[in-house]
């Protein structure tokens, strides 16, 4: 069992176009660690400079929005972390 | 009062149960606020003009572009240089003249959005930035009205329904600012996302159905896949909180 990490299509690029990849970690932000330990080049998307979430970045805890202090919430076996970006097109 | 050439051309949505002459004669006297006359004010400004809102207002500063025609739907080639109100008003008018189309060619800010939203029933975000989301957000619940808000990027999109001092605002989330960029898109992601927006107006000035109120449903149209994601209010939101 694993935490299950969702990504955005703008992240796939990272995991050859994987839509989901299965994490260990106490809390979102170390699921999210151990998830660019894995796929280095998608760190900067994530994380802005100061290991802080970026700015665009959005995460969703079992469907449910994790703002804010998204890094700090616990998980558990069998969670669901959404990682989306936010949209301004229009 | 509904005319006869309204009861005819409203017909077929008449009939839906929800709607009846009622509701149609409540989106007669509606005033609805358009922010964009873009990929996301097209689709949303037509489909409005087409159920028979009675007054809309639509606002841009932006003049079409050749670049604009793969998306949005209410500027046709010959339109290309004109201003993108002045585009739409005249299909809009020709679509139902039955319909107020109100245009005004000139940049949504926080100086004059007060003004602009006045006296509207809903204000619908269709803008193609995110510091202009946040004015009309903050407008919107200033005004104590509903905010329907939508954005597009490539295939993908999301829409969201606020209803001030009751469910999450745009702003709840925010973190901070994000860079502007040119974005990628394909028309028929704010086709998609554009009628979401619409349905959610009708249903707001109807006062039917379940709003996307405290809900933020994305789109991923390459896989053809909706999610919905739960959403609260900040207590410390600085445009809501107060209220």
């Amino acid at each position: 069992m694993a935490v299950k990490i969702n990504l955005h299509l703008t992240l796939r690029q990272y995991t050859n176009d994987q839509e989901t990849v299965e994490v260990e970690g106490k809390t979102v932000g170390e699921c999210l660690k151990n998830l660019v330990k894995r796929y280095p080049a998608m760190e900067s998307s994530i994380f802005a400079k100061n290991g802080k979430l970026a700015n665009i970045v959005e995460i969703y805890l079992n469907l449910q929005s994790a703002y804010p202090n998204e890094l700090a919430r616990p998980v558990k076996d069998g969670d669901e972390i959404h990682v989306t970006m936010m949209l301004s097109g229009g | 009062m509904l005319t006869g050439e309204e009861l005819d051309r409203y017909g077929r949505q008449i009939m839906i149960p929800q709607i009846g002459e009622k509701g149609q004669e409540k989106l007669k006297q509606a005033k609805v606020f358009i922010g964009g006359a873009g990929g996301l004010g097209s689709p949303l400004s037509i489909y409005l003009t087409a159920a028979g809102v009675g007054h809309i207002r639509l606002v841009d500063h932006d003049t079409v572009d050749l670049t604009n025609l793969n998306r949005q739907v209410a500027h046709w080639t010959a339109d290309v240089g004109r201003k993108k109100v002045e585009s739409a008003e005249e299909k809009l008018r020709k679509l139902n003249p039955n319909v107020t189309v109100e245009t005004l060619s000139v940049t949504i800010s926080e100086d004059n959005v007060s003004e602009l939203v006045a006296g509207f029933d809903v204000v619908v975000d269709a803008m193609d930035n995110l510091p202009t989301r946040y004015v009309l957000n903050k407008a919107a619940i200033d005004q104590r009205v509903p905010f329907v808000h939508g954005a597009v990027n490539g295939f993908q999109g999301r829409a969201m329904t606020v209803i001030p001092g009751k469910t999450a605002c745009l702003r709840c989330f925010y973190r901070g600012p994000v860079p502007q960029t040119k974005f990628p898109v394909i028309g028929v992601a704010p086709a998609v996302i554009a009628s979401i927006q619409a349905t959610e107006v009708i249903k707001v000035l109807v006062g039917i159905g379940d709003l996307l109120a405290n809900r933020l449903l994305t789109y991923d149209g390459l896989n053809l896949k909706f999610t919905e994601f739960k959403v609260q209010r900040n207590p410390e939101c600085e445009h809501c909180a107060r209220l």
